[in-house]
């Protein structure tokens, strides 16, 4: 019998650690205004590297969330089986 | 490797990646000079750069499970190639994406048909077939094995990418770090980008256990209930 509990407890750790990681670009951003670059007008150029910086972490949370969308169909499937 | 221990090293380098991440986060926005001549927007370049150094390790796993698949057979393998063949897919997207976000401000253009560009859009090509020819066969093993020959194919294009600046003629930056008369960066821009490439690289491996395990799980639990 295959134990999805462990892999299901990682995935639920994993995903608050990479939900503040992606909170940490609008930290900066926020912060950032509030330093020596907050004397410039965010122009252009931040904007494309914020949106770079975001375009990043979402698509590996993209990845991370079909890893965690088929264990589930795992586990769904191991729980019918063993229903049956 | 069991589900236990996968979640133990899955967890170990997530927790490195994600702190490593915080800390390149911190050094790109607040520690590392901005750039002279490009400005703000070569703060993207400690993004970019991991993201293809991570596509190209997942490539080359690919081509090496790949290649040691075909000889051996080891369905173990094939689910390794299939892995990595998916994170190898989000970083080159991550690169292909970053890179004309800096390149609408220091070129003036989205994307130019030069040939690091067109080889770096091809290699994104190659692997999307890799995953379509596995899916094209009646026969699931008949199409795990073309798949493998498109992995070990597709690699041949990373040498490529990589000398296409130096021997065509290419708008695309010359490599900085890979430098023949050694890394050409400055000192902090070099720092701040090797702990791109280290929080890249964890992130990478946190994710390839935890789905490497997940599809040796998925393919485990379609033999039993068949």
């Amino acid at each position: 019998m295959i134990s999805l509990k462990g892999v299901n407890e990682f995935k639920n750790n994993a995903m608050a650690i990479l939900f503040l990681a992606l909170c940490f670009p609008g930290m900066a951003q926020a912060q950032a205004t509030a330093s020596s670059l907050g004397s410039q007008s965010l122009g252009r150029p931040y904007w494309h590297v914020f949106t770079a910086y975001a375009i990043a972490w979402l698509l590996v949370l993209l990845w991370m969330v079909a890893i965690s969308r088929r264990l589930g169909r795992i586990e769904d499937r191991v729980g019918s089986a063993v229903r049956d | 490797m069991n589900n236990e221990k996968a979640k133990k090293v899955s967890l170990f380098f997530g927790v490195l990646g994600v702190a490593t991440v915080l800390l390149l986060h911190y050094m790109v926005f607040f520690w590392v000079p901005t750039e002279s001549s490009m400005g703000i927007v070569q703060r993207i370049f400690y993004i970019h750069v991991p993201s293809w150094w991570v596509a190209f390790i997942a490539f080359g796993a690919v081509a090496l499970c790949s290649g040691v698949y075909l000889w051996l057979g080891d369905d173990r393998l094939d689910a390794a190639a299939v892995t990595a063949a998916e994170g190898g897919m989000i970083f080159t997207s991550i690169g292909l994406l970053t890179g004309p976000l800096w390149g609408k401000i220091a070129w003036g253009a989205w994307w130019t048909w030069e040939p690091r560009l067109t080889l770096a859009l091809l290699l994104w090509f190659i692997y999307l077939g890799y995953f379509l020819v596995r899916r094209s066969t009646l026969n699931p093993e008949r199409g795990k094995r073309l798949a493998a020959v498109v992995g070990i194919i597709g690699v041949l294009d990373i040498p490529l990418i990589h000398v296409s600046v130096s021997w065509l003629r290419s708008l695309h930056p010359e490599a900085v770090v890979l430098n023949p008369d050694g890394p050409t960066l400055d000192g902090s821009m070099l720092a701040t980008l090797m702990v791109g490439l280290l929080a890249y690289t964890l992130i990478f491996i946190s994710l390839f256990t935890m789905r490497y395990t997940t599809e040796v799980l998925d393919r485990a639990t379609r033999v039993q209930s068949t």
